[in-house]
């Protein structure tokens, strides 16, 4: 059985996936190209006796080395050497597909052509004489159809073909006519080269100025680029011409001869579909609203819709946990055994997290549908204006949406929809700035500072959080592109606006279940690794032994109480221990917990009658009905479990006091107190970096007073925590700009590629909200400006600073050179 | 002095003259098709005025302004 190794290639917008996906099936395996952040799938599967390995590269519209892209296509086929290029490109755009073909050709590596889109080119009445093609260029040619599932045979058959007569290859090459007495210099003075590489082509990429060759052969020539830099002066100075538009002109110029023998094009000049839809979608007035329209709704299906089907979902994952609290060792009075609270912390961080699947889902099968109609371009050629002022491109514009321009979002799906922009500035200060959005974690919390200190305003309030957020991520970008990213290779926006297609079900259910699978992969790994640190470092040292002892003593008169009122029930036998009290406290608040989470009728039902079978005796204590006796027992247990509970909650909080994390709120008091923060509120923090969901837990039993168990969270923080409005619009802007969680970490990091960031991404944004948060809250408190005051004022500065940076004309230097003498 | 592509109103046709950069840009837009003779017709400008869109060699392109600046044509 042999092996034949195959490179796809193709320019983008070739219809290159569906090809990959139509022949080699479901098993792909998707990782990054080494030290880049580029997607390098591969396929394995066999035929017809050979076993066939298939690299997808990356879609590129040249073989230059200008594009990330282009450096790792190239550096794949210099490394890997790959029996047989696939070239796949758009039927009914071949002309300036095929200059990308000439390009694959003089590699000297057979080449197998793929003329997908047929279906396409048929109906636009484009008639492509495909044999022609085949004998012009020396190469098989196959008609496709990858959206249609058609052509997957033929192409298999040709690469096979093509790999058996590799031996009688002969190569291929260009009459570059005035350019050929340079390379064939360049060739000669390779020679020696010890690179199984064809040479005439190494020669032509170096006089390209090609830097990845250029780099290769410097190994062995050190004066390549001076020779390079000879021939290219030289052929300047005998006909005018550059070498680089020079090759690029001769190309595209053969490729015109193809066009011009072997299609026939009925309909030249005719409207496209394209076009007419264009009509539309790119309409001065109606552009914008139809953009509007379809970014509502796919929020409206992901992160609300998706947001409703976790209602379904979330029972499962509540199930999950119950059943890691049933196998954890149970509590005993009043001491929880310390595997039992890892356990249910570390199930909560999972689940916190696990529940956004089917949002994420839905999102990026949304994503990828777009990206295969061909609507993400457009979105960039529509909004790149107001973008480019802040730094940004075009194509920012769906991460944004999606980590919460509207209200609600994730910054999770928002950075990895970073990946297509091509211009690395504007990508980095993208990465960064979609954090800065509102994460739909971030919304409960809102809730509870609103609920507690803003009531008549809640409205108002949440429309300045949800906007503000736009003008503060756009004031980052300005600055951060000015500043740390500045140095940043940019790329000039030459976009392509490619025709519309249909999507394939596969290809985006393929696509959308990769990208899910990532997030959970990280989530399983990483955060949970991170929720094992914060765990410790919320559970040491612990409370010390005269603590320990109050709390005993307060447990031991407890029981003296309960004993006392008990001992006139005929029951009395059955609680007469500390072994049984302790089992009937677990039964009573097992039952109650189950009891909670259980739906209607029916599901109420069926907890009786699961804990009636568990036990019945002590299910008489917990319904006693008409049993005087058991009245005295159920009585006595529900203060006694009060007493529990609140000796449970004090534990709690004294060790949150006395941790690790504790102490690191307290220590930086000194810094927060300008910004009204007092070290609840810094641990709160800190530990939503698990998980946001968890700022509000911790806050909510930090300020429970254990007295009245109806009060609901937002009314015991306003009484217990003595703080203004003021200080809860300090907290709210910190909140605005703080480090996003964890798992938008890592994502930070599989993008940028780089620790060094993403320790930036957490860091900058706390300084900023620091800072901001205290300059808002020192001058709040001088003037005495209420909590709504503050906010609109930073409201205001916001949304000004943000209007004069985009109105603000920005005038770029375009021109060099005429004479400059220096005095 | 000739026409900068930049200033085309929507519906035109023009006809390459010369390319003024270097570079990566230079790269890309010779690899785009931007070549001596090409023939563009220029589509339509972007709601907000800039980028503009361009049909070359039979595909859509867009450019911004600044980058289209660059590029020196002649009507057909």
């Amino acid at each position: 059985m042999s092996k034949i190794k195959v490179a796809l290639a193709g320019q983008p917008n070739c219809g290159k996936s569906t090809i990959f996906n139509l022949v080699s099936g479901i098993d792909q395996h998707i990782a990054n190209y080494p030290g880049v952040t580029v997607d390098k799938k591969t396929g394995k599967f066999k035929y017809d006796e050979h076993k066939i390995e298939m690299v997808d590269l990356p879609g590129t519209y040249s073989f230059s080395s200008y594009s990330l892209e282009e450096r790792v296509a190239k550096e794949f086929i210099i490394n890997e050497n790959p029996d047989v290029i696939v070239n796949v490109i758009d039927a009914s755009n071949l002309k300036r597909h095929l200059y990308l073909t000439f390009q694959l050709l003089e590699i000297g590596i057979p080449v197998v052509v793929v003329l997908n889109m047929m279906d396409v080119a048929r109906r636009r009445d484009i008639v492509i004489d495909s044999k022609k093609i085949s004998e012009m260029l020396g190469c098989s040619v196959v008609e496709a159809s990858g959206a249609k599932g058609l052509g997957g045979t033929d192409i298999m058959k040709a690469i096979v073909q093509t790999s058996k007569n590799k031996d009688k290859y002969e190569d291929f090459s260009i009459n570059y006519e005035e350019l050929e007495p340079h390379i064939n210099n360049i060739q000669n003075s390779i020679k020696s080269t010890s690179s199984t590489l064809n040479k005439r082509w190494m020669a032509i990429k170096v006089l390209e100025g090609d830097t990845t060759i250029i780099e290769y052969l410097e190994k062995e020539f050190s004066n390549i680029k001076q020779l390079a830099k000879l021939q290219e002066d030289k052929f300047h100075s005998l006909h005018d011409k550059d070498t680089t538009s020079f090759l690029a002109t001769f190309r595209y110029d053969s490729a015109d001869i193809i066009y011009h023998k072997a299609i026939d094009e009925k309909n030249k000049g005719k409207e496209t579909l394209t076009d007419k839809v264009d009509k539309f979608v790119l309409n001065r007035w109606l552009a914008l609203p139809i953009l509007f329209g379809i970014m509502f709704l796919i929020y409206e299906l992901s992160i609300v819709g998706g947001y409703k089907l976790t209602d379904y979902t979330w029972p499962i994952l509540a199930s999950i946990k119950n059943f890691v609290i049933d196998i954890s060792p149970e509590p005993y009075l009043a001491t929880v055994p310390m595997v039992t609270d890892f356990a249910i912390w570390m199930i909560n961080s999972a689940n916190a997290l696990i529940n956004y699947v089917p949002i994420f889902f839905i999102l990026f099968s949304l994503i990828a549908i777009m990206e295969d109609v061909g609507y993400m371009p457009r979105m960039a050629f529509i909004l790149d204006r107001v973008f480019k002022k802040f730094g940004l491109h075009g194509q920012s514009t769906l991460p944004l949406v999606l980590g919460g321009a509207m209200v609600g979002g994730c910054a999770v799906p928002g950075i990895m929809a970073t990946k297509g922009i091509a211009d690395d500035r504007a990508r980095m200060a993208t990465i960064l700035t979609v954090p800065y959005m509102n994460c739909l974690a971030k919304v409960p919390f809102y809730t509870l500072l609103l609920g507690a200190f803003f009531k008549p305003d809640m409205a108002l309030m949440m429309f300045f959080i949800s906007t503000a957020t736009i003008f503060t991520a756009l004031i980052v970008a300005k600055i951060l592109t000015s500043t740390f990213l500045k140095t940043r290779e940019t790329a000039p926006f030459v976009m392509e606006l490619p025709p519309y297609h249909l999507p394939t079900f596969k290809g985006v259910i393929l696509s959308a279940v990769h990208r899910v699978w990532i997030y959970i992969y990280k989530v399983l790994t990483i955060v949970l690794a991170v929720a094992i640190v914060l765990f410790a470092m919320l559970q040491f040292p612990g409370i010390d032994e005269n603590s320990q002892k109050k709390y005993d003593k307060q447990l031991e008169v407890g029981l003296a109480k309960f004993d006392k009122k008990v001992k006139k029930s005929k029951y009395y036998e059955s609680v007469d221990t500390k072994d049984e009290i302790a089992e009937l406290l677990n039964y009573y608040s097992g039952y109650k917990s189950k009891r909670m989470v259980a739906s209607g009728k029916e599901g109420a039902i069926a907890v009786d009658l699961k804990y009636k079978t568990i036990n019945e005796n002590y299910f008489k204590f917990i319904k006693p009905k008409r049993d005087k006796d058991a009245k005295i027992i159920n009585r006595s247990l529900r203060k006694l479990a009060k007493v529990r509970n609140r000796i449970l909650r004090n534990i709690k909080n004294e060790k949150v006091e006395n941790s690790i994390l504790g102490m690191a709120g307290k220590s930086i008091e000194p810094i927060t107190k300008y910004a009204g923060f007092d070290w609840k509120i810094n641990v709160a923090f800190l530990s939503s970096f698990a998980a946001r969901e968890s700022a509000v837990a911790t806050l909510g039993s930090l300020y429970e007073n254990g007295k009245a168990d109806s009060q609901r969270a937002e009314d015991a923080m306003a009484q217990n925590s003595g703080y203004t409005p003021l200080h809860a619009t300090a907290i709210i802007i910190f909140m605005l700009l703080t480090p996003p969680c964890i798992a938008t970490m890592i994502v930070v990091k599989m993008q940028t590629n780089s620790y060094r960031w993403m320790l930036f991404a957490i860091f900058f944004p706390v300084f900023l909200g620091v800072l901001i948060a205290s300059s808002i809250f020192t001058f709040g408190s001088l003037n005495n400006w209420s909590g709504l005051d503050a906010m609109m004022y930073f409201y205001i500065a916001v949304a000004t600073i943000a209007l004069a940076i985009g109105l603000f004309p920005s005038k770029t230097i375009n021109w060099k050179g005429g004479l400059r003498i220096k005095t | 002095m000739n026409n900068r592509l930049d200033s085309i109103n929507s519906g035109n046709e023009v006809r390459i003259i010369k390319v003024n950069t270097t570079g990566k840009l230079m790269q890309k837009l010779l690899d785009m098709g931007f070549i001596s003779g090409a023939v563009i017709e220029v589509v339509r400008e972007a709601p907000l005025y800039d980028p503009m869109e361009l049909k070359i060699h039979n595909y859509n392109i867009s450019l911004r302004k600044s980058e289209a600046r660059l590029i020196e044509v002649e009507t057909v």
